[in-house]
């Protein structure tokens, strides 16, 4: 399963990878897909494992600022609802 | 040579900042533009001075951190957001061109505080009279020509309990003074990279406090489709391909600065200062403008009584002297000043200058001063 938290820019997918890696959270800054992102280059922060703990994280910092995607095995995404 | 014209530019940068934009032109690509190491290089050194930066001015976000060309594109940006047309903006009576000139272009109604030189007290006073019902205000810090350090706390305070926007030019003093943006609570700062800072030419700083009008349109790497600038900063302030080598030298000279400490760059360069106009003091045809307290950076203006400005940092320069003569952008600060017909001579110091070398241009200019015109 891949986590994909969708940033507002290139600076906040930067941060957000920044304060996960402080944090043991292995987290890589990635251009999203073209399908997650509607107005065109977006980029995201990507991730495989301690999403909940990722995502605290985030949400305590402000930094949770777009939607949220989980990728399954198939490669299809679902939008997490939070 | 010796090199007083540090005002304008840090010519004397440190080692480090040479090797950061050479490494920056070897190796990195543009940020936002991919996601391959190259361009990811790129932009994690853009998040590293953004939070460099907003870790010296205390920026609340690195975000608010914008990169520009220089003062005068941030000043341009910063302007542009808050004035328009018949807005009534009040400034200082030591604003350099890159204030007042756009302010010109936007037909702002600017009314200029009255204050004299190297009275604080004074400027505060004359802000109190004028900020009622202004639409904004606009201060620099330090005056380029005079190095009369600005109360600018006190007068932010003013602007606060006005309700009016503050705009502040940080041109001279960041890397020398404290600048605390959060404390300030102004709308924005500007300041160049190339001066106090000690990165290269062609780069700047805009801190923001709100989210600003574009003055530029074009590419960001983000929204594409969206025919609009995105809404985000730095985004919305940064079209076109950012200076990575610039950058990258000015990271190296944030971290020069914040090693050293601006305070003990500042006593050193105002230790400088009162060793010239000490050397200087009896060359009676000389006018040395001086503040009597610490109210001045090390920028020191002076006039011969004989010999007209340009023609002395001409000979200067032949001597090997390099300072800065005329009105130095600063129209007004010379006429708050009573220099606007003669302008002056500026000599500006900087951390890489000795005590030896003050002497030997102090030497200099001595010797210009007796010869027969």
């Amino acid at each position: 399963m891949m986590y994909w938290i969708m940033c507002r820019s290139l600076t906040h997918a930067q941060r957000s990878a920044r304060l996960l890696e402080r944090a043991g959270i292995t987290a890589v800054v990635v251009k999203a897909e073209a399908g997650l992102s509607e107005n065109g280059c977006r980029y995201a922060v990507k991730l495989s494992r301690r999403f909940e703990e990722a995502e605290s994280i985030l949400r305590r910092n402000d930094m949770i600022r777009g939607k949220i995607y989980r990728q399954d095995s198939t490669g299809r995404y679902e939008e997490l609802r939070r | 040579m010796i090199y007083l014209d540090s005002a304008a530019t840090t010519l004397l940068k440190p080692q480090s900042v040479y090797s950061a934009v050479q490494r920056a032109m070897e190796s990195m690509a543009s940020p936002g533009r991919g996601a391959y190491p190259p361009a990811m290089q790129a932009a994690e050194l853009l998040l590293d001075c953004r939070e460099e930066a907003a870790s010296l001015f205390s920026v609340e976000e690195p975000e608010n951190v914008v990169f520009t060309m220089n003062a005068t594109h941030a000043l341009n940006i910063a302007i542009t957001s808050l004035a328009k047309k018949g807005s009534r903006v009040v400034i200082s009576g030591f604003e350099h061109n890159a204030v007042t000139r756009p302010l010109h272009a936007l037909g702002a109604d600017v009314v200029t505080a009255r204050g004299e030189l190297f009275d604080g007290a004074s400027v505060v006073s004359g802000f109190a009279e004028a900020l009622r019902g202004a639409e904004l205000a606009v201060c620099t810090h330090v005056s380029n020509v005079f190095g009369f350090i600005l109360p600018i706390a006190e007068i932010a305070s003013l602007c606060k309990k006005e309700g009016v926007p503050l705009i502040i030019d940080a041109s001279q003093s960041a890397g020398l003074l404290p600048i605390d943006m959060c404390a300030l609570g102004a709308a924005f700062i500007a300041m160049p990279g190339h001066k106090g800072l000690h990165g290269p030419q062609g780069t700047g700083l805009l801190l923001c406090g709100e989210s600003g009008r574009p003055l530029l349109y074009g590419g960001s790497g983000s929204d594409s489709r969206r025919q609009e600038m995105p809404e985000e900063l730095p985004d919305r302030l940064e079209a076109g391909t950012h200076n990575v080598p610039g950058i990258a030298g000015l990271l190296a000279g944030l971290r020069f600065v914040r090693e050293k400490d601006p305070e003990a760059i500042k006593n050193h360069e105002q230790t400088l200062l009162r060793q010239m106009a000490d050397e200087l003091e009896y060359c009676e045809e000389l006018e040395l403008f001086l503040a009597s307290g610490e109210e001045q950076t090390g920028v020191l203006s002076l006039r011969s009584r004989r010999i007209d400005c340009e023609t002395l940092a001409s000979q200067l320069a032949e001597r090997g002297v390099c300072v800065r003569a005329g009105l130095h952008c600063a129209p007004k600060a010379h006429r708050s000043a009573g220099t606007l017909e003669s302008g002056t001579v500026r000599l500006s110091f900087s951390p890489f200058l000795s005590a030896e070398q003050i002497s030997r241009a102090a030497a200099i200019l001595r010797e210009l001063l007796r010869r027969p015109l």
